[in-house]
């Protein structure tokens, strides 16, 4: 209770510093809470939907975003296992009714489709089912759900307008949908119509995304599943409906690694900060420790007092961020909704995040738990300290020439462990290992740096001012510990500022470098307003006619798709290779650029992205096995390149191969080359002209389209960049507490300074001047580990996240950049404690105690 | 009681051996006074940091009530120094946050006393010390004689065998030395505790029956002072 006393009373005395160390923890739970909040918010919506739409649903066939050929129902519906299978299309479609975003269209058989869904309508409609002729004979039939009728002021009888592949059509609501079931999916914004007049809707020919089937009673999933998969062969998925949620989720892999990695980031901030300040304590505490110590109390009394404390603020800050997190996850699981759309295509309806308990005590558990870890280091320091040395003022601060030795030694031998580790290990647990051991040895070694870089400044120092240049380094290098504390906080802050940035840089130069070798149509002709949606295709010969456009002078056709591969969604871009290689000009991470293009536009062979292969431990001349729904295609693998179209790989194959396998001749890309002198706006102008009446039709220039790219890169590196801006703060913060630190710890010294002469102007300039060569070390320090880290960063990308090589690029930008940001936050963060130092008498800062 | 046989503590300072006590061997018996005087740097205060089990010995052995401290660990000295030493110090050490009561309460709170029968004991030996009516006051709000009267309470909390004190009147004005001095010989009459103090001073030296003097580390002077 008395030591509580204590804990109370120093707290009490540095409001400031607890309110941001418990601040710290906060931040971290409350991005842990609502990382894992919102991405729980986007799956559960995702599964909702499924849930709500699969109905009686026992198994489902499908074949990836590219469908197959109706025939297949046929051959589903003469299974005896099956009782009944309904054909089924799903898109979101843009509504244009103001403020109502996309409003999910689920095409179905009216005639067949009850045994699968109920439809439950309100009074009086229900003739409309029990009379499948009225879907069939007006094609702009449409029932919507109550909720989305109330919502646009709709009834039966009321027209909407929706997007469709020939342009904006009309359609009549037929009926309405009591709430409940089918209803409940995609938030209510969800319509049902035939699914042969979504064929047509969406151009997609006669195509079905899946059947949807109940087995007879008494046959189990296995039977039907292996009856299903006997008659239909290996290219077809046949899965219950929730293992759709599984695809989601794999589509959101890369996605979540990030909101995982950001909230791990964010822990360890706060961590960092706990650690910070616990340290500060220690330091501040010691003459309070070492009188505990002189009258008995023992180590692990101490350490208990630490950590106590520790808990507490952990507790404080953990309740605190799980409340803030929360709230910040309704706003998060809308930002991911969006980034969904945006970046892959998937449209979600996510309606806020609901509270999770589990997941919120969770998280508030982990904010003591890592509070309490972050300062087991001070504590241990606290219990080690010398009751004789604690009562003797600044003795602590001097490190031995023997600490200094076993300091040097213990970096030599983690560098060179990290060195062995890199070079012979093999397996990922070495790998993190040695990144370990390099920051260790760091750490170890900042005390020695330090004093290297101080002596090295001196002479900078002395040159501007004399007296004060020389004051401040000496005192820097009476005080080893000290400067050695503040200068590790800033070098491993800035490490990760080096670290985050350069993975940005690097990813954003490959990203150019791809964009400038790829993506170098002048114009690209789409049905999708934005090019990552594959919702609406066109028939090839569209490319024709646009090749008759004057100022052509080549079309490339592009169909694109997510199809499953070893039960993860992969994209297969079906491009006209031959064509391609002559305008594309990518340099292969593997494989001769002549032969995999040649061998790939005959159709013998695939080239594959690099997260692809990498992902799976594919090399070049391995076999891909490919579902189809015309069987299982194999294909070498002949090259590997650079490309970033979708985060779980790309397969790229030759047009005339897709369409034998897969029976489809639509696409939803043409890339256009303009003939030399032609304006690209004006061919525009002629492409929707001549052929986009009566069709849904988008002209992109290529700087459109790169603006779009650049736009969802900057979308997704956004939480790159609010990590470097925290731990810009957490640099800032950690100079402004140990210094603050320093200079009370100096007081009595400072005083002597006064008291034999020293002006107050040249006291103050002598702590700005220690104040700015720490940030000078602390900067040159950190941006060296710096770039070590980015090595380890960029490694841990191939190896672990994207599975992308990339080129190793110092963010000399970000570093210039931070060369007057810290010093100027060193410099502002000793205005303070200067001031402080200068206000009072000499005699009484000589007596403090 | 306290025996030291040939006690050597040698202090590294850079690459640089300091020698602060070369073989010291002394002897104090139960409920003696003894002063140990010397010049600044003989080896005082690290005589009574290794009798108090603050620190360890470079060679030589301690005996506290026949235990070897420099056999012990870390937590066994804290135990030693829990269960047998009482510290006054020249600098108070009080801790600035914790009232006169608290402060005094404390040790006994590390033994694991209850709140309330630490500080019934605190409030009795504040009264002893003659601060019965300072029991709420913060060390701040305390003269400099009033501080060291709160020290002395606290050591003296537990009925420590043994009680350390380091220039206990150093940081105080001649009259109030005094009257510090006064309060130790009375609490000796009536405690019986054995007292080892490190002071400059002549007459502290001189209020104890037995005088020890260090120069270089060493011993050059034991004597023992008739009482009136």
């Amino acid at each position: 209770m008395l030591l509580a006393r204590l804990s109370w009373a120093y707290l009490k005395k540095h409001r400031l510093r607890w309110a941001l160390t418990i601040a710290g923890v906060a931040l971290g739970v409350a991005v842990l809470v609502a990382m894992r909040l919102a991405n729980q918010a986007v799956l559960s919506s995702f599964q909702r939907t499924v849930q709500g739409i699969a109905g009686r649903t026992q198994l489902q066939v499908h074949a990836g975003d590219l469908g197959f050929p109706e025939e297949v129902l046929e051959r589903v519906q003469a299974l005896p296992e099956v009782a009944a299978a309904a054909p089924v299309i799903e898109a979101a479609l843009d509504t244009g009714l103001p403020g109502q975003g996309y409003l999910l269209v689920v095409g179905v058989d009216m005639t067949g489709d009850r045994s699968i869904r109920d439809y439950e309508f309100d009074s009086g409609e229900e003739a409309i089912l029990d009379d499948p002729l009225v879907f069939l004979a007006q094609p702009d039939s449409i029932i919507v759900t109550r909720e989305f009728a109330e919502r646009n002021g709709l009834g039966v009888g009321s027209r909407i307008p929706l997007g469709t592949a020939q342009g904006t059509r009309w359609f009549t609501v037929r009926g309405i949908m009591r709430p409940g079931g089918l209803s409940q999916a995609f938030g209510g914004n969800l319509a049902v119509m035939d699914v042969y007049a979504l064929q047509y809707v969406l151009g997609r020919g006669r195509r079905f995304d899946r059947i949807d089937v109940a087995l007879r009673e008494g046959i189990s999933l296995e039977q039907g599943e292996r009856a299903l998969r006997q008659a239909l062969g290996p290219g077809f998925e046949i899965e219950p409906p929730s293992a759709r949620g599984r695809h989601f989720e794999a589509i959101l892999r890369s996605f979540s690694l990030t909101l995982n990695i950001t909230s791990l980031f964010a822990v360890l901030v706060g961590m960092f900060l706990i650690y910070n300040s616990f340290s500060v304590a220690v330091t501040q505490r010691r003459a309070e420790i070492g009188i505990l110590r002189a009258l008995g109390a023992d180590r692990s009394t101490i350490r208990r007092l630490f950590l106590s404390e520790a808990a507490v603020a952990g507790l404080v800050g953990a309740l605190a961020g799980a409340a803030a997190g929360w709230l910040m996850a309704q706003w998060v699981a809308s930002y991911v909704g969006r980034l969904m759309q945006e970046a892959y295509g998937v449209v979600q309806n996510v309606e806020g995040a609901p509270a999770d308990w589990r997941l919120l005590v969770g998280g508030a558990g982990v904010g003591v738990l890592a509070s309490v870890v972050a300062a087991w280091i001070p504590a241990r320091a606290a219990a080690r300290v010398d009751p004789v040395l604690a009562l003797q003022k600044g003795r602590h601060q001097v490190l031995s020439a023997g600490e200094y030795r076993v300091r040097r030694w213990l970096a030599g031998v983690a560098a060179g462990g990290a060195a062995l580790l890199l070079t012979a290990g093999r397996s990922p647990a070495w790998f993190y290992a040695g990144y370990v051991l390099i920051v260790l040895a760091a750490l170890w070694l900042t005390p020695a740096l330090a004093r290297g870089l101080a002596r090295g400044l001196r002479p900078l120092l002395a040159w501007l001012r004399p007296v004060e240049g020389g004051l401040a380094v000496d005192s820097l290098l009476q005080a080893p510990r000290r400067t050695s504390a503040t200068v590790a906080a800033l070098m491993l802050s800035l490490a990760m500022v080096v670290g985050f940035g350069g993975v940005a840089r690097s990813i954003y130069d490959s990203l150019v470098e791809w964009v400038e070798t790829t993506l170098n149509p002048d114009l690209f002709v789409t049905p999708n307003a934005e090019i990552a949606n594959r919702t609406y295709v066109v028939p090839a010969e569209l490319g024709a006619e646009v090749e008759r456009v004057p100022g052509v002078r080549q079309v490339q056709l592009v169909r694109s798709a997510r199809v499953p591969y070893q039960g993860v969604p992969v994209l297969l871009v079906a491009a006209d290779v031959a064509k391609l290689a002559r305008t594309v000009r990518r340099r292969p991470i593997e494989g001769d650029p002549e032969d995999m293009h040649r061998r790939t536009a005959a159709g013998e062979a695939t080239i594959v992205s690099e997260s692809f292969a990498r992902l799976r431990g594919l090399r070049v001349g391995d076999v891909v096995e490919l579902p189809a729904p015309k069987g299982l295609l194999r294909l070498p693998i002949a090259g590997i390149v650079r490309d970033y179209s979708d985060q779980q790989g790309t397969l790229l194959i030759d047009r005339a191969l897709y369409r034998t396998w897969w029976d489809d001749d639509t696409v939803n890309v043409i890339r256009v080359y303009l003939a030399p002198g032609a304006s690209a706006a004006e061919v525009k102008r002629a492409i929707l002209e001549q052929c986009g009446r009566g069709r849904r039709l988008f002209v992109l220039a290529n700087e459109e389209v790169r603006r779009y790219i650049f736009r969802l890169a900057d979308q997704w590196f956004g939480m790159t960049y609010n990590q470097i801006a925290v731990a810009i703060l957490v640099a800032v913060l950690g100079v402004v507490n140990t210094l603050t630190v320093s200079i009370t710890d100096r007081r009595r010294e400072l005083g002597l300074l006064l008291a034999v002469g020293g002006l107050r102007p040249q006291v103050r300039r002598t702590i700005w001047m220690e104040a700015l060569a720490i940030g000078l070390i602390g900067l040159l320090l950190g941006l060296a580990l710096g770039a070590v880290n980015l090595y380890y960063s960029l490694e841990m990308t191939r190896r672990d996240l994207a599975g992308l090589s990339l080129d190793y690029v110092f963010p000399a930008s970000l570093a210039a950049w931070l060369i007057p940001v810290i010093l100027g936050a060193a410099f502002l963060a000793a205005l303070g404690p200067a001031a402080a130092a200068v206000r009072g008498s000499p005699a009484e800062a000589l007596e403090y105690e | 009681m306290i025996e030291l046989r040939q006690v050597w503590k040698v202090f590294l300072n850079g690459r640089r051996e300091v020698v602060a006590l070369r073989g010291v061997s002394l002897s104090v018996r139960r409920g003696e006074t003894v002063a140990v005087v010397g010049p600044s740097g003989s080896g005082k205060s690290t005589l009574l940091n290794l009798i108090g089990g603050l620190d360890r010995p470079s060679r030589g052995r301690i005996l506290l009530e026949g235990r070897n401290l420099a056999e012990l660990d870390d937590d066994e000295l804290a135990l030693v120094r829990r269960e047998k030493i009482g510290f006054v110090f020249q600098f108070f050490h009080l801790l600035p946050t914790l009232t006169c009561v608290e402060n005094v309460a404390l040790p006994l709170h590390l033994r694991g006393w209850s709140r309330r029968s630490a500080e019934a004991r605190a409030r009795e030996l504040l009264a002893l010390v003659g601060l019965g009516e300072r029991l709420d006051h913060l060390p701040e709000e305390l003269s400099g004689g009033e501080r060291q009267r709160v020290a002395i309470a606290r050591a003296l909390a537990a009925n420590p065998p043994v009680l350390l004190a380091d220039e206990p009147t150093g940081n105080l004005d001649t009259r109030t030395g005094a009257e510090i001095l006064t309060l130790l010989a009375d609490l000796h009459t009536r405690l019986g505790t054995t007292m080892l103090i490190v002071t400059h001073d002549a007459q502290v030296a001189r209020a104890c029956a037995r005088v020890v003097t260090l120069r270089d580390g060493q011993i050059v002077g034991d004597s023992s002072i008739q009482g009136p």
